[in-house]
Parts: C-alpha cells; structure tokens; sequence
C-alpha cells in the first residue's frame, strides 16, 4: 500500500494556482522530498496531503484515507510539522506533549507518559520537561515540535525544515531518527527542506517543483542523469604527458579523456563504476603513478539550480 | 462530538489563560469595581442630592411588587435601594459579556498571532471539538467571575446596608434569575459571536475591538433599567431569556456553519 497516492493535485487561492496538479507516490516507508523555491507550492502540498485545506482539484489518499472524504482518519494518521514550531509557550514542555498525544489518540495515561518521556530522553529533553517551552531555544524548540509530531507514532510523516535551527548533533541525530523510522518502522516521511546535503543523504525520490508545477521527479542518481549524464571519472596522476592522454584514449570503455586544469585526466565512460578498475590498469600499465581516483557527480544542488534554471527558461 | 476531546481543549486553552495576566486583568479588574466599589461608594458616602418630587416619579413607574419592597423606607434608602438592586442588576451582565470577549478573543486570533494554530488545526479534533472546546474555556470561568462578583455584590450591600435598611435586601428573585438565567444566555452569545470573529481576524486585538460591540446591547439594558425604560423584573428576565437562548442556537449554529480550517489558516500574519 502506498503510503501516499496523489493525482492531478491542484489548489487555487483566487485567481492564484498555488499547486498545478501535482501527481505522485510515495510508498510505504519511503523518504520523499519535495523540493523547490519559497512560494513554490510545498507547503500547500503538505497543508492539502494534512487536510488542513481541501484541494480545488484532484483527489489524494494519504495511508490509504481519501483527503476529501475522510479528512479526519487522515489527520488521525499523519504527523504534521509545521515551518513554526506551533508551541505553546505557556505550557511546560511536558504539558505541551500531553495536549498532543491526547488530541491524537493517545487515551491512555501510562501510555502516554512513557511514549513522551521516551521521546524527551532520545532529544535531551527530560531534565528540562516542567519548564515552560517558552524559555527553549530555538534549537530545543524544534526538537519539542518535532516530539510532539510522532508522539502518535503516525504512518506518514510530514516534515518541514525538521534540522532547521539545530546544532549539528541534533541535526544528526534528526536524519538518525528519520533514516530509522524509515527503514525499521516503514514509515513514510515527506521532507520538505532547503538543505538539499540532507535531502540527498535521507530521500530516496525527490520531487522539485516550481510554481505549483512539478519539475522532475525521481531519485537524486535519475535526475543526476537525466540533467548531466554519467558522471565523470577524475584520475590525478604524477605527471601527464601527450603519450599517456593518447594512450588513456585507446582504453577499453573510455569514450572520451581530457586534461583538467588542475592536470587531472577526466574520462567520460559509458559506466564509471564498472569501468574504473580498467581504466586505472590500464594508466598504471602505459607507465602513470595513479595519486588519486574520483568519480564525479554533480551534487543534488547542481541539479537543482539546472532545473530551476530551465525551468525559468 | 466527543466530550474527552472538548475538555481536552477547554484543559490545555485553560492552563493558558490562567497563566496570562494580560487576559486576567480586566476580567478581574472589572467585577471587583462593580462588585466592591459600587456599593461601598452607594453605602459609605451619603447622598441626598435627590428631591423628594424626582425620588416619587421614580417610584411611581416601578411595579407595585418593587413599591411594595420599599414599603416605609423613607428618600435616601429608596435611591439606594433602587440604586443597589435595581440599577446595578444589568451590570452584571457587563460582567460575562466582557470577561467572555476578553478570552473568547483570544481563541483562535490568539493562537494565530502566537503562530500555534496550524500545529492546532492539523490535530484530529473537529471543528465542533474546537469550538466548544474554546467556547467553554470563555463561558466557564466568567460564569465564575460572574457568580463569585454576584456573591461579594450580596455580601457587601447586606452587611453595609444593614444599618440603613435595617435587614438583607439580597438576592432578590431578580437578581438569582438574572445571574442564573440570562448571564448565561448572554454569554453564551457574546462568546459565540466572539470566536467567530477571532476565527476570522488576524490578531487578539482586531478580535476585541470587534467583540466590544457585543457591549452595546447590554449597556441599553442598562439604560433601560436607569430611566425606567425597560425593568429587569422576572417576567422581562424570562422573556429576554428565551429570545437570547434563540439567538444563542442561531449564532452556534452560523458559527459551525462558517467554521472551516481553510479559512482560519488564510489569516495568518
């Protein structure tokens, strides 16, 4: 079952098309990323796929509730977590959580208590959880609001900049979390970031959008692809000559070889993974002293300005 | 509707108001002036600033069961006693009627402005969970404003005015159906009326400017009870009772009408 099934998606605000059928999957445990610009419709996304708004057009099943027909049992399912926090900052951190895990179903007491001082232990809360959340920083707010998101223990997952404003351990232990509810749990998480080194390291399948629309959708290796090609295998070697270029030319698989500025040879081969074990034989039998061997992928972000700039195109 | 989801509500905005001075304030403030000041000034300072023709067209618009109350009570204790069980009886409808707009506007304009709406909205409580849920937290504690006013009000005009009346004046039938009867009803629509517009506005202030409105009506039940105009005597109590108790049932009734999530996010700051 899909954790998420939605089809020609669209919302209009007035004479404004915020999101312009957008239709996509995501199964069961899986990490999807919706990336893309500020006001390109991400959050509209997550606000329709939450029921917290009802689409203009198309139809959406979240873990396998209809979002027109059957909005509650979908926001029974989901863990929101909004670009705010959504703290309330009279209320302890504890007092907080309660609130949540009662309005999400959590009717038992001891259950309760236990899942929340679970949660507090693994974000370093517990020592802290009497206090009122309105003197967290910015950092333990997040964490609070993040708690507060899976304290149902939800199927699908919603997440809007979920390191935002964490230190680099929080952040690591957040992807940690994720990475785990993933793959262990089967849970389906929706990352909505502008961090697109975390969205490379946790999303199986990214979708970029821009104005409503999508751009591309598939995993960050498929648009890698689909936007650059193969990547490309980088060999430093001692010293480069014209001899060796030729000879590196002639090599089983090598398409193509150029020198780099930095006097790196850069091959573009039909399958780099498969072809380096070759390629760098073949260097160190036409006399090369091999310094270094890299393969060369433009990063998530390389695509990502390459599509947007298309896009603008 | 579940019950367990409306006190959880009405629990979590509660634990928020009672923490926050800027509400309590005026919804203490204003009962102990009614409560403690009115009489004290009515009762400690004496006042014969009234003639004898003004106080007897006074007495002669009453009905004869209130003429029959004052039976024998000379100028002064007929000005103070029209003044303590009779003039100031709408007040006390002023009492949950501000209280109730001071909370009740803080339901959900509060929430917006504090930016906890959305994290609010996307629980799966229902639109009625939430708005009786938000309801109750406005008509519980000023009903117990209003009720604890009602009960310091009685003790202090009995004890100060025992010298000058020379027994209790108080409660009267009027005031027991007033501040059992129609401070409820009138709450109850004020609150209704309040959450809408708090629903609909962008912060805690647009939402009170607008709910101070609620005000006026009252302040012309004051007026009218002043001038002679319209007296608060039980069979006017019952019947302003069952015309507010319609209102009420109309005013729930649009509000769930007009309550939509969509609508309450798009008025985010």
């Amino acid at each position: 079952m899909s954790g998420i099934e939605a089809e020609g998606l669209v919302k209009r605000f007035g004479p404004l098309t915020a999101v312009d059928g957008l239709s996509f999957t995501v199964g069961s445990g899986e990490i999807f990323g919706l990336l893309g610009p500020n006001g390109s419709g991400k959050t509209t996304t997550v606000r329709l796929l939450s029921c917290l708004i009802a689409p203009s057009g198309g139809t959406a099943r979240v873990a396998g509730f209809d979002v027109q027909s059957e909005p509650l049992k979908v926001r029974e399912a989901v863990g929101v977590l909004t670009e705010n926090p959504g703290i309330y900052d009279r209320l302890s951190a504890f007092e907080n959580m309660e609130f949540f895990a009662e309005a999400y179903g959590l009717k038992d007491k001891a259950e309760r208590g236990a899942r929340i001082r679970e949660l507090f232990e693994f974000f370093d809360l517990w020592d802290r959880r009497d206090d009122k959340a309105g003197t967290f920083s910015k950092g333990m707010r997040q964490k609070l609001a993040i708690a507060k998101a899976i304290v149902h223990r939800p199927g699908v997952l919603f997440l809007d900049e979920p390191s935002s404003g964490l230190d680099p351990k929080a952040a690591k232990d957040i992807r940690d979390l994720m990475e785990d509810m993933s793959r262990r749990e089967k849970r389906t998480i929706i990352l909505c970031t502008h961090n697109l080194e975390e969205a490379e390291r946790l999303c199986s399948r990214v979708m970029i959008i821009r104005k409503g629309q999508p751009l591309a959708t598939g995993t960050v290796e498929d648009l890698r692809r689909k936007m650059h090609g193969a990547p490309a295998l980088e060999v430093t070697v001692e010293a480069t000559n014209d001899a060796l270029l030729g000879k590196a030319g002639k090599l089983n698989g090598v398409k193509s070889v150029n020198l780099s500025g930095e006097g790196a040879l850069i091959f573009d081969l039909d399958d780099p993974e498969a072809g380096t074990p070759d390629v760098v034989a073949g260097l160190v039998k036409a006399g090369a002293r091999v310094k270094a061997v890299n393969i060369m992928r433009p990063t998530l972000e390389d695509t990502y300005l390459e599509l947007m700039k298309e896009g603008q195109a | 509707m579940r019950t367990d989801k409306v006190l959880l509500v009405f629990k979590k905005d509660w634990l928020e108001v009672r923490r926050n001075w800027q509400i309590l304030a005026p919804i203490l403030l204003v009962p102990l002036i009614f409560c403690v000041l009115l009489p004290s000034m009515i009762l400690l300072i004496p006042d014969s600033s009234s003639s004898s023709s003004e106080v007897g067209a006074l007495i002669r618009i009453l009905p004869d069961a209130v003429r029959g109350e004052m039976a024998g009570f000379n100028d002064n204790q007929i000005i103070a006693y029209l003044m303590l069980t009779f003039i100031f009886m709408p007040f006390f409808l002023l009492i949950p009627a501000m209280a109730s707009s001071v909370i009740a506007s803080d339901s959900f304009a509060g929430e917006k402005e504090r930016k906890t709406i959305e994290g609010l909205l996307a629980t799966p409580l229902t639109d009625a969970e939430l708005m009786v849920g938000k309801m109750l937290v406005a008509f519980i504690p000023s009903m117990l404003v209003t009720l604890i006013s009602f009960v310091i009000y009685s003790a202090i005009v009995d004890v100060l005015g025992l010298p000058l009346f020379g027994r209790f004046v108080l409660p009267t039938l009027n005031w027991v159906l007033v501040i059992f009867l129609l401070a409820p009803a009138v709450a109850i629509a004020g609150i209704a009326i309040t959450v809408i517009v708090s629903s609909r506005v962008k912060g805690f202030r647009e939402a009170q400017q607008l709910s101070v409105l609620i005000i006026v009506p009252i302040m012309g039940l004051v007026v009218g009870q002043a001038f002679g105009i319209l007296l608060l005597v039980p069979e006017v109590i019952i019947i302003l009772f069952v015309i507010f108790v319609i209102i009420d049932a109309i005013i729930l009734r649009i509000g769930l009408g007009m309550f939509e999530r969509e609508e309450i996010l798009s008025r985010i700051r």
